[in-house]
């Protein structure tokens, strides 16, 4: 009933809502004000800086893998810093902030008030995805960044990177290549965080979004390293999650991160879906 | 509620939108009915396979292999059980490029019809090879070139066996004629037959698959699951060692670190063949101890030195003792006296020919 008369209200001429401009900002205000948003993306600073350092103390002992191939060749760590924190540390930053927007704000009491605001609940769905869009984005951004000044600064190798495949490729284009990997991992993490928000809506504990969701990744890697479940790979999120050392291939195969794109705008559907429905019945 | 309700039923939609997308793009797209194209027989298929001259093309090839090999420390991981990739490109005049990925790795072969180079990316070694006027680069003699194995198993296989043209397939997104070798009743082998995709327009060999006796599924399938033929890029076919390489200069040709398949090389030194045909036994000895795997025509041969011993059972009869190793479509005895016996046969055809 709530429902209904708040749609009511959006579709009046006379405007009792909020624009939709000044709610995501309100909400990404109120993402980054939180001090543990700002901590994480401080520690995730440090992730590229932490490889770099290790691999010039190693001394160029090359093994084979990515971390093998950063070494001399600076525009390589930011990949290697996405691919690696990719397993864990990246979901887990989504996670926590899926879990505070939906759980952390029943937990406060603070989601009554929203539910009860002159905002629509599919809006509400829209701007809290925004707010952890905008944790993704933000959190592979700082990576980014870093991996790419550590790696100019502390690796080395000039502009030029060596690709797997034995070419070398210039700044411009290894620029490039770093940015397909970052924009990759933001959509993964975009089906992370549905479902992480599908979980968010369902509780109000914000713990059980973070076990749940960390725990299904573990559950979908262990599930993906048994040879006779192999079948089930494709289903899988977590299962392209190695492909960003594609990008280092020349000339790029798009099909593993195409695919892999495609697996996951398919769980943000249904993450996403899952959310609106339960946001429509829920009470605070 | 009318409003809510619809907002639920966009939840749902979008739900459903997604499970079906996801359901698409982990199922693959199944074979599409069989083309309808016109009759040919196997006679002309195979001599226009022979004369095929397909031009520049890229492609991706899967090898699916289900030998039952165990995984053997130092050989290629191509050997054991499971699915691996490899991108093809070809040029004219024995041009070509390979490239290999292996987990976050790559090998890379580049040939610019005079120049082999070898770029192994785990520890960045380039090697060079330079090819003698005659010899082929390794866009023709790969074995995840599918066009030169099967080309190779055509000639071999044809004075032994049935060979007919069994309907049409599409692979590659391609139609193809399916052209299968059946050994003759007369022959005592593990395989049950070859089936060779041969494209209908190119004439080229678009997927080989290896049946053997007692199994509906393929004992090794290789074979494109993407290729266009077209102009390529003439810059793929040059290779410049990139700084911080370690560059070998490999002067004779020892074999490329992806192993040449041996499409056709000839028996060499000290071996013996006995028997033609699908029961062709290769007896011969080993160069040292455990250096290399029996050398069957449809297995790499390996440059290294993989460690045999502990592979196998042991077996003994009238001539002498060994350890016997079996795969699906192969059967090979190592003697302890460092003998080999190899073949697509039974065991006991083995030891027949061992007792020669």
């Amino acid at each position: 009933m709530t429902a209904s008369l708040v749609e009511q209200d959006t579709a009046r001429p006379t405007r009792t809502a909020a624009p939709l401009g000044r709610l995501l900002a309100a909400e990404v205000r109120w993402v980054l004000r939180r001090p543990r948003t700002l901590v994480m993306l401080g520690l995730f600073a440090l992730i590229p800086i932490v490889i770099a350092i290790g691999i010039v103390i190693a001394d160029r002992q090359m093994g084979g893998g990515l971390i093998g191939a950063v070494a001399g060749n600076g525009l390589v760590l930011p990949i290697a810093a996405l691919t690696l924190s990719l397993t864990l540390l990246l979901p887990l930053a989504v996670t926590m902030s899926a879990a505070d927007a939906i759980a952390g704000e029943a937990a406060h009491g603070t989601l009554r008030g929203l539910l009860l605001a002159p905002v629509g609940r599919l809006r509400l769905v829209g701007v809290k995805a925004f707010g952890v869009l905008v944790v993704a984005f933000l959190a592979v951004l700082v990576i980014s960044v870093v991996g790419v000044v550590a790696g100019s600064l502390i690796v080395g190798g000039g502009g030029d990177v060596v690709t797997l495949s034995g070419t070398t490729l210039g700044m411009g284009e290894a620029l490039g290549r770093v940015a397909l990997v970052a924009v990759w991992v933001v959509g993964q993490l975009a089906a992370v965080g549905a479902v992480a928000l599908a979980i968010s809506s369902l509780t109000e504990h914000p713990l059980v979004v973070l076990a749940s969701v960390l725990g299904g990744l573990i559950v979908f890697g262990v599930l993906g390293a048994i040879p006779a479940l192999d079948w089930l790979q494709p289903w899988l999120l977590t299962s392209g999650w190695a492909g960003a050392a594609d990008a280092l291939r020349d000339p790029l195969p798009l099909g593993g991160l195409g695919e892999s794109t495609l697996r996951a705008l398919c769980y943000v559907a249904i993450g996403l879906g899952f959310t609106a429905i339960r946001m429509q019945r829920r009470d605070a | 509620m009318t409003a809510g309700r619809t907002w639920s039923r966009i939840g749902v939609g979008a739900a459903l939108v997604g499970a079906v997308g996801l359901g698409l793009v982990a199922i693959p797209a199944g074979a599409g009915a069989a083309p309808v194209l016109p009759p040919v027989s196997a006679q002309d298929l195979v001599s226009s396979v022979l004369t095929a001259k397909p031009g520049p093309f890229n492609g991706t090839v899967e090898l699916d292999n289900a030998l039952g090999l165990p995984a053997i420390p130092g050989a290629p991981a191509q050997l054991a059980n499971g699915k691996s990739t490899a991108r093809v490109w070809s040029g004219d005049d024995g041009k070509g490029r390979l490239s290999i990925p292996s987990g976050a790795d790559e090998q890379t072969l580049v040939s610019d019809g005079s120049t082999v180079w070898a770029y192994d990316s785990a520890d960045r070694t380039a090697t060079k090879h330079t090819l003698v006027p005659g010899e082929r680069g390794p866009g023709q003699r790969s074995a995840t070139d599918p066009a030169a194995a099967a080309a190779a198993a055509l000639q071999t296989l044809g004075k032994t066996s049935t060979i007919t043209v069994d309907g049409t397939a599409e692979v590659a997104g391609r139609p193809a004629y399916a052209l299968v070798l059946a050994p003759n009743p007369s022959e005592r082998t593990l395989l049950r037959e070859v089936r060779i995709a041969v494209d209908a327009e190119k004439r080229v060999p678009l997927q080989l698959t290896v049946l053997a006796n007692g199994s509906t599924d393929p004992a090794v399938q290789i074979g494109f699951t993407d290729l266009t033929f077209g102009p390529q890029d003439p810059s793929l076919f040059t290779f410049t060692p990139p700084a911080g390489t370690t560059v070998k200069d490999e002067p004779a040709p020892a074999g490329t670190p992806e192993g040449t398949p041996g499409a056709h090389p000839g028996p060499p030194a000290g071996t013996t063949v006995v028997g033609d045909g699908w029961d062709t036994v290769v007896v011969g000895t080993m160069p040292k101890p455990g250096a290399q795997a029996a050398p069957d025509q449809r297995r790499r041969d390996e440059g290294g030195a993989p460690d045999l011993s502990s592979l196998g059972t042991p077996v003994s009869g009238s001539w002498g003792s060994g350890r016997l190793i079996t795969t699906a479509v192969a059967t090979a005895i190592v003697t302890d006296d460092g003998r080999v016996a190899a073949g697509a046969v039974p065991e006991q055809v083995l030891t027949e020919a061992l007792a020669k």
